[in-house]
């Protein structure tokens, strides 16, 4: 079962679709891991122990925040999201995408090992299993969280979009199988094109999915339109998460939960705030239209 | 079903099949690139025809169109192989490298005229097209003077490896980053005229600039200035600002929103007086498939749409590219005239490493 409410971490990390001061604002806000863990704290504390993590490089940090202090976060359920893309975006314009991949796995010890092991017969890993390769970056990924209560392992929405581009089932049959096999929890999927993902997990044979979407009043981030995902949530089979409720502020709180809510389909409302009032309000008011 | 075919498969060119893959009325036939490595592994998952040598493919395969994401030294090269075969061609920026390859291949498809496109894709993005619907309607009256910047952190230290550290394959700051903010400049207000106190200076890279800055000028009397850096890491990802004062009033503009200040109420727009804000979600609308943001989408849907509706150009072609490599020809002269007499404009790292650049940046003066 899906926790009804999700914290999200966009707005530490200078995060903000709609603002570019905002983002920069928020960067230097949270730039003390410890203006990040108070306001989880004051999340935690008003009943939320849900929170969706992407792998930043200081995702790191916070991770060892919750496992330094166990009996406070003892009823804690993490929803990671993985690869945080950006983490990569500069090393790829320099070395290439392989190059870059194999930077990564060879700077981990043992994913590295791995690597080097079968990396024989000048046939590189990549040629010869992508699938090994992924399942060697998810679990340098994983480790971020080791120890700590996962509930669900989402893939980020740049590669499940990329790869939903490219229709390559085996990843998402792959992702969606070692998740459950290595760890022992679901796979989910965030992605901007929602219809077309969960159209696209039902022929994989993936039934019932996890998947997680901006859904919003405005139709911010919906595409290709607000209509095809009412109609999605409405009569295709999958569990629906929604993400970008507020649609970075275009929204105001009320009207937006009240639309999120009306959507019976939705079974988990993911949010990012800053503030004790943010926070404190939009949880109110979920709870008040559920 | 139009046929496409991809030469060069790096970030950009995994990126435009991803979103071309999904158009509903294409049908991707065949992939260049130089890894075999890369080829392998889309092989092994994509179906699709594999190719290391792209005149192969072109005479192998009846392709209607082809996209090149290739480094820049090889598009016009490309791009004249294309359009001797009839394929339309849509070219990742910078168009080539000098201006008279440009007007080059703009004269021969005057004689062989094919859809042309470049991926100048600020021309997609909804606020750039809304504020350039602002100016074009004289919202802020006649436009005076302009700054725009262009910021990201994509160059944090020397990279010889790469092709974007080399000049010679079309690499540095000015055609890699700062053609995305002569574009745009050329977009809403036309080529300027002239292009004076231009800098090329570098920070991290040995064989390339990192920073361009450059004034722009006017016949009609009005200025304008660019200031493009893609060596700052204070920017997440990269950045572009563009403020514009008229006799009327003032636009400041990003890629998510732009904020508008008048003189009197405008009625007509919905503003009022003074300070006025519009965020993206104000007017834009949701894409048909979402991967980098709507204007990349929205980019090969003009294109296909284009090649569809058999229009040969279009707010991106080549002729409009052209305009920002005859710009970046100015600058590169116009920089190598202002050089300091020691030879080379350098930033903390180690000089010595830097003096080829300059060197490279003088001749071409010639």
């Amino acid at each position: 079962m899906l926790d009804r409410i999700i914290f999200g971490d966009n707005q530490f990390f200078g995060i903000n679709h709609m603002s570019e001061d905002k983002a920069q604002e928020l960067a230097e806000k949270f730039k003390d891991l410890r203006a990040i863990t108070d306001v989880l704290d004051i999340a935690y504390d008003c009943g939320i122990k849900a929170f969706m993590l992407n792998t930043h490089e200081r995702t790191k940090e916070i991770c060892d925040h919750f496992r330094n202090n166990p009996s406070r976060y003892a009823d804690l359920a993490l929803y990671p999201s993985m690869p945080y893309a950006h983490k990569y975006a500069n090393a790829v314009a320099e070395k290439g995408i392989f190059g870059t991949l194999r930077d990564y796995i060879l700077a981990d010890s043992s994913a590295g090992d791995v690597l080097r092991m079968i990396a024989k017969g000048g046939m590189s890993l990549f040629e010869q299993d992508m699938l090994k390769v992924m399942q060697l970056l998810v679990d340098m990924e994983m480790k971020i969280f080791r120890g700590l209560n996962v509930k669900v392992v989402f893939l980020q929405n740049i590669v499940t979009d990329l790869l939903l581009g490219l229709k390559v089932k085996e990843a998402f049959v792959g992702f969606s199988s070692y998740i459950q096999e290595r760890y022992k929890v679901e796979a989910g999927f965030n992605t901007m094109n929602m219809p077309m993902l969960v159209d696209f997990l039902h022929e994989c044979g993936i039934e019932n999915p996890i998947v997680c979407s901006s859904i919003n009043k405005a139709g911010y981030f919906m595409n290709p339109n607000k209509e095809s995902y009412e109609i999605a949530l409405q009569g295709k089979n999958f569990r629906a998460m929604a993400m970008s409720i507020l649609a970075s502020g275009a929204i105001k709180p009320e009207e937006a939960v009240e639309y999120v809510c009306k959507q019976k389909a939705i079974q988990s409302i993911v949010f990012g705030a800053s503030s004790k009032q943010h926070i404190i309000q939009t949880k109110d008011l979920i709870e008040r239209f559920s | 079903m139009i046929k496409a075919g991809f030469i060069g498969f790096g970030r950009m060119g995994i990126t435009h099949f991803s979103m071309l893959n999904t158009h509903p009325k294409v049908k991707i036939m065949a992939v260049c690139d130089q890894s075999s490595t890369m080829l392998k592994v889309l092989n092994k998952y994509v179906d699709v025809k594999c190719y290391k040598n792209y005149k192969k493919m072109l005479d192998e395969i009846k392709l209607d169109c082809v996209l090149i994401s290739t480094p820049g030294d090889s598009h016009a090269e490309i791009i004249m192989s294309c359009i001797r075969k009839g394929i339309h061609v849509f070219v990742e920026k910078p168009f080539t490298m000098t201006s008279s390859e440009g007007r080059e291949i703009v004269d021969e498809i005057a004689e062989k005229p094919i859809v042309n496109q470049v991926g100048y894709v600020n021309r997609f993005n909804e606020v750039f097209m809304e504020v350039k619907r602002l100016i074009d309607d004289g919202i802020i009256g006649k436009v005076v003077n302009f700054s725009g910047e262009m910021h990201g952190a994509t160059v944090l230290k020397d990279s010889k490896s790469s092709w974007r550290g080399k000049k010679s394959a079309g690499g540095g700051c000015l055609f890699e980053f700062a053609s995305h903010c002569i574009d745009l400049v050329i977009y809403l207000f036309d080529k300027p005229d002239t292009a004076a106190g231009s800098i090329m200076q570098s920070i991290y890279s040995s064989e390339v600039e990192d920073l361009v800055s450059a004034s722009f000028l006017y016949k009609n009397g009005c200025s304008g200035s660019i200031f493009v850096n893609w060596s700052d890491e204070t920017y997440r990802k990269p950045t572009n600002i563009i403020k514009i004062l008229g006799t009327h009033g003032k636009i400041i503009a990003d890629k998510h929103a732009f904020k508008i200040y008048l003189k009197e109420k405008d009625t007509r727009h919905g503003f009022d007086q003074g300070w006025n804000t519009r965020y993206i979600t104000d007017f834009g609308k949701p894409a048909r498939f979402y991967l980098r943001g709507n204007e990349f989408t929205n980019q090969l849907d003009c294109f296909i749409d284009c090649i569809d509706k058999g229009e040969q150009s279009n707010i991106a072609s080549f002729a409009e590219a052209l305009k920002t490599d005859i710009i970046m020809d100015a600058i590169t002269q116009d920089a190598a005239r202002n050089l300091p007499r020691e030879g080379r404009l350098t930033g903390n790292a180690d000089t010595q490493d830097k003096a080829s650049f300059w060197k490279r940046i003088t001749k071409r003066k010639d």
